[in-house]
């Protein structure tokens, strides 16, 4: 897909910015504060229908305004065009993803439409961060590549709160039979995700190792294990699984009344990053990590654009400055093999023997306005 | 406050209590019923006590009624051996409009859900248990398909197994979150066809 050109009203520091993009790399060139990463996030929120590190759609509302609007018209790869509107009206807190003039009634439906990958410095917390910021990394790009797999998050996210709730009310009392139907609906949706986590992560496998090693000179081998919140014998199938589960929830009980909260599930799974065979989170340089991240990135690219109907757009956000000379050189030149690729930057230095012209083009960003654009 | 009238303005209060009618629509409803004829005003608002007055629940299926039983549950040309168990009473009106279904009802008051404090004690569960008879043939499970819809039939359908009675669900062939009651007739239909034993 393409993203042929965005309106911003009321964004950020975007008080009215209209971009015409080029097909192919598009460089928003400016000065730190000036509203490079903010155009990036209005992207953000055409494809995923929200911001991919604000956490309220009220934070990227322009400061004394009650409404923000991002308009576009978006390319498919079979050449049809969409109009993508997202409004945002402060005064009722209402968001509207509309495709087309038709509102869309279930945002989640819009995940995977309009394929997007994001390298932003939030993302330095998939290595060095939490299990929950890998678990949020694979959901995301399973998500936007199975909308059951959207669908049965959603609804595992209610099983938790439900049974949670239950818990917190019990203050330590035996709750077993309320606890009954929801032990079930969260064994059966559980299962299901961790299902389909394994085959992510096996299917994953091989596009990690071919990015890293063409970011990577020397041999350094990535790799990805997945440690499911319970130790299934036997291969991770369905069956196997629900049954690891079981056993575990009632291994878990008074563990589970006594910290009054749900202790087994995939919310507690955990994914490993290893280069070669040494924990990228304990052993890794700032470099590898860096690297890491930037191959993970790169493979999230081509694992989209072979599972998503429409090839994927590529937000970069400050990505080149953190990296050594040969190594950015190497991801500029797997970036330039992508699809559309928008890229943030402090300098052009980099880009300088750039041609600008229709598929390439620069936008000097300037106080939440396009100061100049280089087309030719 | 903002009215000069403190009559419109009670009215208002009273509109903006009801479901998915805010402040707006609320003002407009009130200027609208200061137009309308007297007499219609008196027919509405006694169309509105006569609804708490005359409308109970059926004691048997719960469903509502206005003489109890209720005509479902007291016709004979309804089989008898067939109970079709559902949320609220909206969804009686669903199935019916499906006219797929000539069996009974039996109306729980709502899904399991601990974050709405609903427990299986605040459902008409123990009133279904009673209600089965060694000729009641088949259960039908026909709760929203949602995660609280789904939560309440793995329930009901531990709680019938001893009782060995055919059970069984209607089709997840509803989108998911929806509610039964704004299935339309043609995929309600489809979800009666294909129902799955338990
Ligand atoms: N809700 C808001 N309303 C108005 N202005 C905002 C709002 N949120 C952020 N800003 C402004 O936007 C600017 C930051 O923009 P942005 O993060 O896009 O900068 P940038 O160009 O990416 O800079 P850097 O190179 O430092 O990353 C800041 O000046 C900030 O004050
Ligand atoms: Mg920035
Ligand atoms: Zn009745």
């Amino acid at each position: 897909m393409k993203i042929l050109n965005a309106r911003l009203s009321n964004f950020r520091n975007h008080a009215e910015t209209e971009f015409n993009f080029g097909s192919h790399m598009n460089v928003l060139l400016g000065e730190n504060g000036m509203g490079k990463t903010n155009t990036l996030e209005a992207l953000s929120f055409l494809c995923l229908t929200k911001s991919f590190y604000a956490s309220t759609d009220g934070t990227v509302l322009q400061r004394g305004k009650t409404f923000f609007e991002i308009e576009s018209t978006i390319q498919s790869d079979t050449g049809k065009e969409l109009r993508v509107r997202v409004a945002y009206d402060d005064q009722q807190k209402k968001k509207k993803f509309t495709i087309n003039s038709a509102d869309t009634e279930k945002f989640s439906s819009v995940i995977g439409m309009f394929p997007v990958v994001i390298l932003s410095p939030e993302n330095n917390s998939i290595t060095f961060g939490s299990p929950a910021d890998r678990r949020k990394f694979i959901d995301l790009v399973i998500s936007q590549s199975s909308t059951a797999y959207v669908e049965d998050m959603v609804e595992y996210r209610r099983i938790l709160r439900q049974r949670n709730k239950i818990l917190t009310e019990a203050r330590g009392k035996d709750c077993a039979a309320d606890l009954l139907p929801w032990n079930e609906m969260l064994v059966k949706y559980g299962a299901r995700i961790i299902h389909k986590r394994n085959m992510f992560l096996q299917e994953f496998a091989p596009y990690i190792a071919q990015t890293y090693s063409h970011i990577v000179d020397e041999r350094e081998t990535p790799k990805i294990e997945y440690a499911p919140t319970v130790k299934v014998s036997g291969d991770l199938s369905l069956e196997n699984i629900i049954a690891a589960l079981e056993t575990k929830l009632q291994k878990k009980k008074n563990d589970e009344l006594r910290f009054q909260t749900t202790l087994v599930g995939p919310h507690r799974d955990e994914i490993i990053f290893s280069l070669n065979g040494m924990l990228l989170k304990h052993y890794a340089s700032q470099g590898q990590h860096k690297t890491f991240l930037v191959a993970l990135k790169a493979a999230e690219f081509f694992y989209l654009k072979e599972r998503c109907s429409d090839t994927p757009v590529f937000l970069l956000d400050d990505v080149f400055s953190e990296l050594d000379e040969q190594r950015s050189g190497k991801l500029f030149s797997i970036v330039e093999s992508l699809g559309q690729t928008f890229i943030t930057t402090t300098s052009d230095k980099m880009f300088g023997g750039a041609e600008w012209n229709s598929h390439r083009r620069k936008f000097i960003i300037r106080n939440g306005t396009v100061a100049q654009e280089a087309t030719a | 406050m903002l009215y000069t009238s403190e009559s419109i303005e009670r009215l208002v209060e009273q509109f903006a209590q009801l479901p998915s009618i805010g402040r707006k629509t609320a003002q407009r409803l009130a200027m609208h019923v200061l137009k309308m004829p007297r007499e219609e005003v008196a027919a509405f608002s006694k169309a509105l006590v006569d609804v708490k007055d005359n409308v109970r629940y059926c004691t048997i299926c719960f469903n509502i009624t206005e003489s109890d039983p209720c005509s479902i549950c007291s016709s004979q040309k309804r089989n008898r051996a067939i109970i079709c168990v559902v949320e609220e009473p909206n969804d009686v009106i669903a199935v019916e409009k499906t006219h797929e279904f000539n069996g009974l009802y039996h109306v729980l008051g709502g899904a399991l859900s601990p974050l709405d404090g609903v427990s299986p004690e605040d459902l008409k569960v123990k009133e279904l248990l009673s209600r089965l008879q060694d000729d009641t043939a088949e259960i039908i499970l026909a709760l929203s398909p949602n995660v609280e819809g789904e939560a309440t039939t793995l329930y009901l359908g531990k709680l019938l197994k001893p009782f060995n009675i055919k059970t069984t669900r209607i089709a997840r062939g509803l989108p998911i979150g929806s509610d039964l009651e704004f299935a339309d007739e043609a995929t309600l239909t489809r979800a009666l066809e294909g129902r799955v034993a338990l």
